[in-house]
């Protein structure tokens, strides 16, 4: 059984390396076709043997950020709310409509606002198409709040109770306290919260395969159309398997694959950071 | 009660069936069992999942499956042995078929034509305005006698038999600017430019329905009469490919749309048969 | 001026709040009020009879029956796949790794966390094909790859489900049965994890909820756009969110648009059920990244 329990582990931990590699080793024909550099800040034009994934690259972050640019204060907001401000019957009621939310599936956002906000969008501003960065944005900062939320909240009641105590015995209101004492000690919680929210935000393929409108140019303002990592790989799947145009893609999930190795490795340190200052 | 009620709704749903194709190629099927995996080309998808129906009315032990995902999805799954059947909206390339020991079977003719939304007040184009248009060079309503409102371009995958046919036969090899929104389909592209009063697209001839309007070319507005007789230049066939020749159900299902039958089925989705 | 500060905040928070809650329930109204007037039997079973496509298994066309069937059948067969080894996993984070392994497994059972569902599933994909060239009998995209590649995407929540279930056991408990003279091994299946047993099936749930809702590794690995009256692991299937995605840019007119929203609702309520109950069967909060001890406070 003990061998069973060990040998879970290690497949495990193997098929998550294998993802790796097999990124790496399909992609292999096209890192030594041309100059890796050359692959990561080149345009796409497969028609003349260009295989850049700049374009997509920038997207990807573009969105993503506008993302989090929309969904953090959002967030924050309600984590607030109903961290401090709620009390009882309301704070339950919240946290888990909050958690319900967070079961909502991606492509019942993309679906509703393909068919509501893009048209709005366009006729709200005099270019464009609708499909845009800012349009991906606004629907993927509302799909990555609910998660942010929770954790917002985790972080602000992870704040020692003694210390919420002693300041409430010195006549804090609950708006004080948070303000100089909850914010503050749970600030790497916060950023944390943030980095996950980043990492769903930066996954997620349907929502700007939907709305983002997946042109190849590097974009140059939120109302233009821009295409992610993601939604590039869900569009090349379609051409030849033996072209280089293929290979391409594994490029992405390399790409992306690095990404959320390094956010992970972020949250250790914020976390770390965060331990060893308890302790003092 | 109810179950009786049923089944004679089932009886009757049949009866119509048969009726419309009575005595028929479909006649092949009886006794078959299996299934037909079919992916490509995304402009004969309403087409196959017609038939499909009718197949699976006839005997529901013969079941056909219908994915998209374009022209390229269709050549190199059959190609690879993944699927059975793969369509495409355009002639398989020679080293492809030499590749794949593919074997085609042309059974519709389609064109390619430039739609717009029915909202837009331009219905005419020359070639080079067309070229223009879709290199960026001309990025304004107001330049083609339209409104003062920038032109959202739609454009396929590079792997969409559609495109390849439009870039070839309609732009002469022109550029497409790289800002352009980027669908998946013949469908997405007729719900996109249907909903977007200043883009302007491409898709299948026999999509084209009354939520988009089609654009003349030089003169010519691309409908199934006008690809017919050879007048809109912009004409493909609907292909479906197998590794080797065809056999067994597959052999089957593109008999039955060569039949009458299937001649008919490609008809009411809007192409021009080829018998 | 710190008046103003702090009233700001509060003004700030229940404005977000607002907006917060105006935002799902349109999202919840538009999807409610395209839905009426939809007759349910139609938008499940289309044209043909249901008690013939439920008890004769008779081809559905037009409706969303077949896509409701394949994305239960493929969430229950991936969950099933991936349960042994994501709660293994998890009891061996828990109890058996030394801190080497278990920095090693966890760092990678978090990376796995976080990896897009597309590259998951375009390593199914591509590990399908290799497999197809190396032996052609090989099964092409069918159900039983987008079950495994599915499990693979959930199993780190059942790693983490079983790894935070076991850790939050009280001393007194978890020495008991040791004390009694039972192996380390008996004590983990008899006592622990009993113990824990609804947050483990709340667990198992709650991934079945994720599996549900994801389009882009079954997407890469099976599902079609029509596959009707099909019903084997080695097929190719159809599953609502792929007909939601398929739906949102081919309908033909209004009537087949109103099928995309009605599936919509489908979808959402089966990903609600079982999130509502992952959430009553857990004990606490099994919603993060990592089982990290300030998160669980």
């Amino acid at each position: 059984m003990t061998r069973l329990i060990r040998a879970a582990a290690v497949v495990t931990g193997i098929c998550t390396i294998a993802v790796f590699f097999m990124m790496l080793i399909l992609g292999w024909p096209l890192f030594s076709h041309g100059h890796l550099f050359a692959l990561l800040v080149g345009g796409w034009n497969p028609g003349s043997d260009q295989f850049g994934i700049l374009p997509m690259m920038v997207g990807s972050t573009a969105i993503a950020g506008g993302a989090l640019l929309v969904g953090t204060p959002l967030s924050l907001g309600v984590a607030f709310v109903t961290a401090v401000f709620a009390r009882g019957r309301m704070r339950r009621v919240l946290l888990s409509c909050v958690r319900l939310m967070s079961g909502v599936p991606t492509v019942v956002y993309g679906f509703v606002a393909l068919i509501y906000l893009v048209p709005f969008i366009r006729s709200q501003f005099h270019s464009g198409s609708g499909f845009s960065i800012l349009t991906a944005s606004l629907v993927l900062g509302l799909l990555i709040s609910p998660t942010m939320i929770v954790l917002f909240v985790n972080a602000l009641d992870g704040v020692d109770p003694r210390a919420r105590r002693a300041a409430a015995a010195l006549g804090a209101t609950p708006v004080q306290r948070l303000l100089y004492l909850q914010l503050s000690e749970a600030l790497p919680g916060l950023l944390s919260g943030v980095v996950m929210g980043l990492g769903r935000a930066m996954g997620d393929t349907f929502i700007s395969l939907m709305l983002a409108g997946n042109s190849i140019n590097m974009p140059d303002g939120v109302l233009e159309s821009a295409r992610t990592l993601t939604a590039h790989i869900a569009l090349v799947m379609a051409v030849d398997f033996h072209s280089l145009e293929f290979q391409s893609i594994y490029l992405c999930g390399f790409v992306l694959y690095l990404f959320t190795f390094m956010l992970v490795l972020i949250l250790r340190v914020v976390d770390h950071r965060f331990r060893r200052g308890r302790v003092q | 009660m109810k179950r009786i009620v049923f089944c004679f709704a089932f009886i009757a749903a049949l009866g119509c069936c048969n009726a419309v194709f009575a005595g028929s190629a479909l006649d092949a099927f009886k006794g078959q069992e299996g299934v037909i995996k079919v992916a490509g080309g995304t402009a004969h998808i309403p087409v196959m999942k017609e038939a499909a129906k009718c197949i699976a009315r006839f005997n529901p032990k013969v079941i056909v499956t219908v994915a998209g995902g374009g022209s390229g999805v269709g050549i190199r799954q059959v190609g690879e042995g993944l699927v059975d059947i793969g369509d495409a909206g355009r002639s398989a390339t020679e080293e492809e078929i030499s590749r794949y020991n593919l074997v085609q079977v042309k059974w519709a003719v389609d064109g390619v034509g430039v739609v717009v939304s029915p909202k837009n007040s331009v219905k005419s184009l020359s070639t080079e305005q067309l070229q223009q248009v879709f290199a960026g060079t001309i990025s304004n309503w107001k330049e083609l006698g339209g409104e003062d409102h920038a032109i959202d371009l739609y454009d396929r995958d590079s792997a969409s038999g559609t495109r390849a046919v439009f870039v070839k036969k309609a732009l002469k090899k022109g550029a497409v600017n790289g800002g352009a929104n980027v669908v998946v389909s013949n469908g997405a592209m007729k719900t996109a430019i249907g909903g977007d009063p200043y883009g302007i697209g491409y898709v299948s001839v026999g999509h084209i329905d009354s939520t988009v309007t089609p654009v003349a070319l030089d003169g010519v507005v691309p409908t199934i009469p006008s690809v017919q007789d050879g007048s809109y230049p912009v004409a493909r066939g609907l292909y479906s490919s197998t590794r080797g020749k065809a056999t067994g159900l597959s052999a089957l299902l593109l008999n039955y749309l060569l039949s009458p039958e299937g001649q008919k089925i490609v008809e009411e989705k809007g192409f021009i048969g080829v018998k | 001026m710190k008046r103003c500060a702090e009233l700001l905040l509060v003004i700030f928070s229940w404005l977000a709040l607002l907006v917060f809650a105006t935002s799902f329930l349109s999202l919840f109204v538009v999807l409610l009020l395209r839905v009426r007037g939809l007759d349910a039997v139609s938008l499940f079973f289309g044209d043909t009879p249901p008690v013939d496509a439920l008890l004769h298994g008779l081809p559905v066309f037009d409706g969303i029956y077949p896509a409701l069937l394949g994305t239960v059948s493929v969430v229950m067969v991936a969950v099933l796949c991936a349960v042994l080894p994501g709660v293994f996993t998890g009891i061996y984070l828990a109890e058996f790794a030394g801190p080497w392994a278990h920095r090693i497994v966890n760092l990678l059972v978090d990376v796995l966390t976080g990896l897009p569902s597309i590259v998951v599933g375009l390593a199914g994909f591509s590990f399908m094909v290799l497999l197809h060239n190396l032996f052609p009998g090989a099964p092409g995209p069918c159900m039983a790859w987008s079950a495994l590649a599915l499990g693979f995407l959930v199993l780190p929540c059942l790693v983490r489900t079983t790894e935070t279930a076991l850790q939050g056991i009280p001393a007194e408990l978890r020495r008991t049965a040791p004390a009694l003279g039972a192996t380390k091994v008996q004590n983990i299946f008899f006592v622990l994890l009993p113990f824990r047993a609804k947050d483990l099936l709340g667990g198992v749930i709650l991934a079945t909820g994720r599996a549900a809702e994801d389009t882009a590794v079954i997407m890469l690995t099976g599902v079609v756009a029509s596959a009707p009256g099909m019903h084997s692991l080695f097929k190719q299937f159809e599953a609502l969110p792929f007909y939601i995605y398929y739906m949102s840019s081919q309908y033909r007119d209004l009537a087949e648009l109103q099928y995309g929203f009605g599936a919509s609702i489908t979808l959402l309520l089966l990903c609600g059920v079982f999130f509502a109950a992952a959430f009553l069967l857990q004990s606490y909060v099994s919603f993060r990244f990592r089982g990290s001890s300030w998160l669980q406070k």
